[in-house]
């Protein structure tokens, strides 16, 4: 039974105060889905007795038949506190005065590399996170992803140690061991933390301590958990001792003497851990007796620990009553509702310091100050993170978060795409709001309207949105900032219809998965193949079932998965490449030199851009990169699409008309950036430079016409005398594996080209951390080659790490770039063989 | 084109290649069906006519209008360098002199004109003993159906060609050339059995076509358009037989449909004689773009090349009007790529099916009345995403129920789209910019003449 209404939630949902959005995060199968299920259970949603294992964020059956998330789900949820609970909250703008009901818009977000785009659609609407941690496996590549993430998007973390009930049962850990267990994690977790957030940043302190709260224990899958302030509770009035000084006591070096009653802050002979004794001695006695049968015991604990069993689960025993006894002892609802709305910001404090990194405008517009004060009132701010599909095939709903304003039914709100320019009209729409909807995991909701600090979905703006967008009232509004992926989709799979007359249906279904995946990428590609491209083998594999079952609805082919290629320069043009225009009357003279290490990079992540200052931007090439500071100063664009990795830069004196000629030559050099010489592959990491040019005193004979293609062959010409060479994508590849296996992932890696450059033990634990490199062409089937090498032990995570040149020389036949030009040349339909200097270079 | 040099010495020993054309004056009057050109001449009673050479017969143009002087006495004209493709007939050349018909020597592309003529096809020898084993070796008469279509210049022996196809393949089917436009004409052929019934090009869906003739365009047009089981291409010169296959040409010409629909500004490019169709189908073309909102120019440039179209970076995408023999349609060193009619039809008529397995060439063929015409319909906006650009693209129509925006606004954007892409320019051309640049001294400019200035780096 659903213990709350609808209407209900409208209600909260003014009350910005007692809002906390917040989202499950975690590495792969530590448990996200499962411990969301207490919650959901305590929200009366599903049956107590079944949380742990509906899974009931999981909506598609895959992921319910694979046991892993793929999407992340939203649901909305109304508790309420008890009034000495309500006390810990202080800050007033963390809850409402005499209101103890709380909506927590929660999201399960997937643990698994290939998914993170997920998660990052999933932190950019919510405010805090959860943070699970598995105590037997400890922080793992992925907890570290996803919390950076979280931090560098300004989400306040609180930390969960899940599969208690393993440690327990399978580990049998003593006392002593687990609590060194879970003061490594909390260690670990607070390293991560110190490392992306300053303590003097506007978000303050965010580490995570036990003795505050900010830390769980428990277990998702038998429905337990608490944190220190439960077990402070039942203690506190026996010793007379203040809650929270109950709570300091409770964890780090706190020693009791039972016999003198004296606390110490060293361990000696009499004395034990305060944890252990008071917090987890109770608990494994519990498990101690329920596990060995022992009736009496048993009847003496639940007393003891103020459980009484309900009649119909009288008859059970060992590991089904010890859920049941641990489910009312320590309910996990109770304890992690406690945490969130306690520890995690409501969206009054977390929008006054998010709103700079999430506003592209100016930061004192009405906009702006609409986020910031998270005022219903102001003109209307809403990020859209996700598409989510409906039943109506083709058809999504736009899910985000309103940041200002009120989104209402029927209002009439613009619609900004992230192409979309303040003054200008690309990309911009303006249309009604059909509906506002409430997502409730698998159900959705109709709503009158919703206010700023809540999550949302909205009927009738996808048509208008890609995957992202903002929408807005606000005449005057810039777009909110596109979110970062941590991840590329850089693995690549030709698709067409089994039967060649279903194209237009494969097209639509393309369409449909661009919109349904934050990260994958459908393309039709010059050659007029059509391309989807994930983060991932998996990511691939769930994106072309969807394309297949649900969104084009046709039998497909699928290529292998394949990557794709840039083009770069290894040298500086051996000689000053001359193209002449047809008329022969204008003559260009250039040369391309490789960029120096990491400048691309920059350029990615948008440390040099093309929107900089120009001086600012000079003197960062020059400091960093020892670029000529008066040329750094004239670099005429970048490339391809006017933001890639590749720059044009005007070297050249006093050349007359120069400027005239600027955008055709831009033009050329874009032309030549998308497609470069050898493959008609986008360029890297090359800087074209000016360095004369000979125009007709006549404009007519120096148009574009002249211009672009004649830049074209020269861009080529340089090109061609600089070493060509191809670069191919790099993943970088964490193993964690026991010992024994760490000689086969060796011998797999050096197969497949990759290489070890960092391995360790991971503390406290029989594991080990293997990090390497490993190109992703090589990376197909890795994962099962790792499992059979291994017996099984190790297991994988890869993420696009970097582009590295493709050793060997790709004009000299025999060699593996001269392989991948040829075979992408002829996909592509070109001419085979190798481009022609002649054809480009001419001599004066 | 070789370049400008001022060695005398290069001039001099450079060797000019001259294409030896066959002058053999000889069989002049045979090979070029001189008497039946003054036949044809006097039958009509023409006083005016002009002889259309392609380059290559530039050569033999004298003496073949002597041979023809001698026979008759008209006004003869010679034309040469024609203005697009010489398989055309030029006609608006030969309306100059007001002549009355065309005597049009070479490879013809039989589209239709405005003027009589008649067609002098070129003529190469052909070893139908070659031929006939070559079939006999790959095709069976039992087997799947089949057709014969043979290159125009054999039509000189094409009662040979037919006697051996139609001895081994009684049941087979045959495309003849057919110089005058009737019913079932298709890219100057028509279809016939051995009894001589015509057959539609439709027909051909289960047959397995051949061709004798060599690799070019004309094929390429044959096995595009006609869709056929297989094509195979018989070279009697290579003697070989090759599987046409063009899955490859197909997806490419499907992405530029794409990108056709993400245009914003199409160039209809003419390069074609002006005539009736011609005039019709560049009507169709602009009002097809008018109500897909799109902005669409004429560019005529006389005969196309890279430096040309170049000279408008302002359009996306260029729909050439041209003969279908044309081949800068598969040009990939354009600046912006080429379409052809047929193609802009399927991007943005609503009512063409957005899957086709053969490609209409000859856009004729696309006009009122014709085998593949269809009406074009007012569509209603709608959005989409591009798979080629991953943006949403919105057919923009000009209505003017359109409310809700404030009027200044709606100027604003009207005064902007005008000069959007002006704006993206960073010259303009017309700035002063007073007081922005520098105060320089005089220096002394370039010398020397513009093969290679003082100045420049050797």
């Amino acid at each position: 039974m659903v213990n709350f209404t609808v209407d209900e939630i409208r209600g909260m949902m003014d009350k910005k105060r007692n809002i906390r959005n917040m989202s499950v995060i975690a590495h792969v199968d530590h448990g996200k889905s499962t411990l969301t299920d207490s919650l959901v259970s305590k929200a009366g949603i599903i049956a107590g007795a079944r949380a742990g294992e509906t899974r009931f964020t999981d909506t598609r059956k895959d992921e319910q038949d694979r046991c892993i998330t793929i999407k992340s789900t939203a649901i909305s949820m109304f508790f309420e506190l008890e009034e000495k609970d309500l006390v810990f909250i202080s800050n007033p703008d963390q809850r409402e005065k005499n209101e103890k009901g709380f909506l927590i818009n929660l999201i399960d977000s997937p643990g698994h590399v290939d998914f993170s785009s997920e998660v990052t659609a999933a932190l950019r609407v919510t405010d805090g996170a959860l943070v699970v941690v598995d105590c037997v496996s400890g922080v793992c590549v992925q907890t570290e992803t996803v919390l950076r993430q979280a931090i560098a998007e300004r989400i306040k973390p609180i930390l969960f140690m899940n599969k208690m009930d393993r440690a327990l049962l399978e580990l049998q850990l003593e006392a002593e061991e687990l609590y060194q267990t879970f003061q490594r994690i909390v260690e670990n977790v607070n390293v991560i933390i110190a490392t992306y957030n300053d303590d003097g940043g506007p978000m303050g302190e965010v580490r995570v301590d036990p003795s505050k709260g900010s830390v769980g224990f428990g277990s998702g899958l038998h429905g337990w958990a608490f944190t220190l302030k439960q077990f402070s509770e039942m203690y506190a009035d026996k010793f007379k001792i203040d809650l929270v000084k109950l709570m300091n006591r409770l964890w780090g070096e706190n020693f009791f003497n039972a016999k003198t009653k004296k606390w110490a802050k060293q361990k000696d002979a009499d004395n034990k851990r305060s944890f252990c004794m008071y917090v987890l001695d109770p608990i494994y006695k519990v498990f101690d007796a329920i596990m060995n049968f022992r009736k009496e015991e048993i009847d003496g604990l639940l007393k003891k620990i103020g459980v009484t069993i309900k009649h119909e689960d009288s008859d059970k025993d060992g590991k089904a009553l010890l859920k049941v006894v641990m489910r009312s002892w320590l309910p996990a609802g109770e304890a992690l509702l406690q945490m969130i709305a306690i520890h995690l910001p409501s969206p009054v404090v977390a929008q006054k310091y998010r709103m700079e990194m999430l506003y592209e405008g100016p930061h004192d517009d009405e906009a702006a100050m609409g986020i910031k004060n998270c005022d219903p009132e102001a003109p209307l701010m809403m990020y859209v993170s996700k598409m989510v599909p409906t039943s109506d095939k083709g058809r999504f709903y736009a899910f985000g978060r309103v940041f200002s304003g009120k989104v209402v039914t029927g209002q009439k709100a613009r619609i900004m795409g992230p192409n979309f320019q303040p003054g200008k009209k690309e990309d911009l729409y303006e249309k009604t709001i059909q509906r506002t909807i409430l997502m409730m995991g698998r159900y959705v909701e109709a709503i009158e309207d919703v206010p700023s600090g809540n999550i949302c979905g909205l009927v009738g703006v996808d048509q208008f949105l890609v995957k992202t967008g903002t929408i807005t009232t606000f005449k005057n509004a810039h777009n909110m900032k596109v979110m970062k992926f941590s991840v590329s989709p850089v693995v690549r799979v030709a698709v067409e219809p089994k039967n060649p007359a279903d194209l237009p249906k494969l097209v639509e279904g393309l369409k449909r998965l661009a919109k349904s995946d934050p990260m994958v990428q459908c393309i039709n590609e010059e050659s007029g193949e059509h391309i989807v491209a994930g983060a991932g083998e998996l990511h691939l594999e769930i994106c072309l079932k969807d394309l297949e079952e649900d969104h084009a609805c046709i039998p497909i082919k699928k290529s292998d998965p394949v990557v794709s290629y840039r083009e770069t320069v290894n040298e500086e043009s051996n000689q000053m490449c001359l193209s002449k225009s047809p008329n022969k009357h204008n003559r260009l003279f250039m040369k391309a030199t490789p960029m120096p290490e990491g400048l691309p990079e920059d350029i990615d992540e948008g440390k040099v851009n093309p929107r900089d200052d120009f001086k600012t931007r000079a003197r960062y090439l020059g400091e960093k990169y020892e670029y000529d500071v008066t040329e750094a100063r004239k670099i005429w664009c970048f490339g391809p699409e006017s933001t890639g990795p590749n720059i044009l830069v005007d070297c050249s004196k006093g050349v007359q008309y120069l400027n005239e000629i600027k955008d055709s030559v831009v033009a050329g050099f874009q032309w030549a950036a998308k497609e470069g010489v050898m493959a008609e592959e986008n360029l890297r990491g090359v800087r074209f430079n000016i360095y004369d040019v000979t125009l007709h005193t006549d404009a007519i004979h120096r148009g574009g016409g002249q211009i672009i293609p004649t830049t074209r062959r020269c861009l080529y010409a340089c090109l061609l005398t600089a070493s060509p060479r191809l670069m191919e994508p790099v993943y970088l590849c964490e193993i964690q594996c026991p010992e024994v296996a760490v000689g086969g992932i060796y011998g797999v890696l050096n197969r497949r080209r990759g290489h070890v450059f960092e391995e360790s033990q991971v503390a406290g634990t029989p594991m080990f951390v293997v990090k390497a490199y490993l190109p992703v062409n090589e990376s197909f089937g890795f994962t099962a080659d790792l499992r059979s090498n291994t017996g099984g032990q190790a297991f994988p995570q890869c993420v696009f790490d970097h582009w590295q040149i493709l050793p060997g020389d790709p004009s000299e036949p025999g060699s593996k770039p001269y392989a991948v030009v040829q075979e992408t040349r002829k996909r592509k339909g070109l001419k085979e063989g190798l481009p022609d200097l002649t054809q480009y270079l001419d001599k004066l | 084109m070789s370049n400008f040099t001022t060695d005398g010495k290069i001039c001099i020993e450079r060797e000019l290649e001259v294409s030896k054309s066959e002058i053999e004056f000889d069989n002049l009057i045979q090979r070029y069906n001189i008497t039946e050109i003054c036949n044809w001449i006097k039958e009509h009673n023409f006083s005016k006519v002009c002889l259309q050479f392609p380059d290559e017969l530039i050569g033999v143009s004298a003496a073949i209008y002597q041979e023809i002087k001698k026979n008759i006495n008209v006004d003869l004209y010679i034309l040469g360098d024609t203005s697009y493709a010489s398989c055309c007939v030029d006609s608006v050349a030969a309306m100059h002199v007001q002549s009355d018909a065309v005597i049009h020597f070479g490879h013809s592309c039989f589209t239709k004109t405005n003027i009589p003529v008649y067609t002098v096809l070129p003529k190469k020898d052909l070893s139908i003993d070659a031929i006939e084993l070559f079939l006999q070796g790959h095709f069976k008469p039992d087997d799947t159906k089949l057709c014969l279509f043979y290159d125009a210049e054999y039509e000189h022996c094409k009662d040979n060609i037919m006697a051996m196809w139609f001895r081994h393949y009684p049941q087979a089917l045959m495309g003849h050339l057919e110089m005058n436009e009737c019913l079932n004409r298709f890219l100057g052929r028509t279809v016939k059995n051995e009894a001589g019934d015509e057959f539609t090009m439709e027909s051909l869906r289960d047959c397995i076509c051949i061709y004798i003739g060599s690799k070019g365009q004309t094929v390429f047009n044959f096995s595009i358009s006609v869709p056929a089981l297989k094509w195979f291409l018989l070279d009697p010169d290579e003697k070989k037989l090759e599987h046409l296959e063009e899955t490859i040409w197909f997806r490419r010409r499907r992405f530029l449909i794409e990108k056709c629909k993400d245009a914003n500004v199409i160039g209809i490019l003419v390069c074609k004689l002006a005539g009736e169709q011609t005039k019709q189908i560049i009507k169709r073309m602009k009002q097809i773009c008018k109500i897909n909102g799109k902005k669409s120019y004429i560019v005529s440039v006389g005969k196309p090349n890279v430096a040309k179209l170049a000279n408008f970076p302002e359009i996306d995408i260029y729909v050439m009007i041209a003969c279908p023999e044309n081949d800068l349609y598969n040009n990939r060193d354009f600046y912006r790529p080429i379409i052809y009619p047929f193609e802009l039809e399927v991007a943005l008529n609503s009512n063409r099916e957005q899957y086709y397995n053969y490609h209409v060439t000859d856009y004729d063929d696309l006009l009122p009345g014709k085998r593949h015409h269809l009406e074009i319909d007012h569509i209603k906006q709608e959005t989409d995403i591009s798979l080629i650009t991953g943006k949403i693209r919105e057919t923009k129509i000009q209505s003017n129920e359109e409310g809700g925006m404030e009027v200044a606004e709606k100027q604003n954007w009207a005064l902007e789209s005008i000069g959007q892409n002006l704006q993206d320019r960073s010259w303009k051309g017309l700035e002063q910019k007073l007081g922005e640049t520098d105060v320089k001294n005089v220096e002394e400019g370039r010398k020397g003449i513009p093969l290679q200035y003082s100045n420049e780096p050797e």
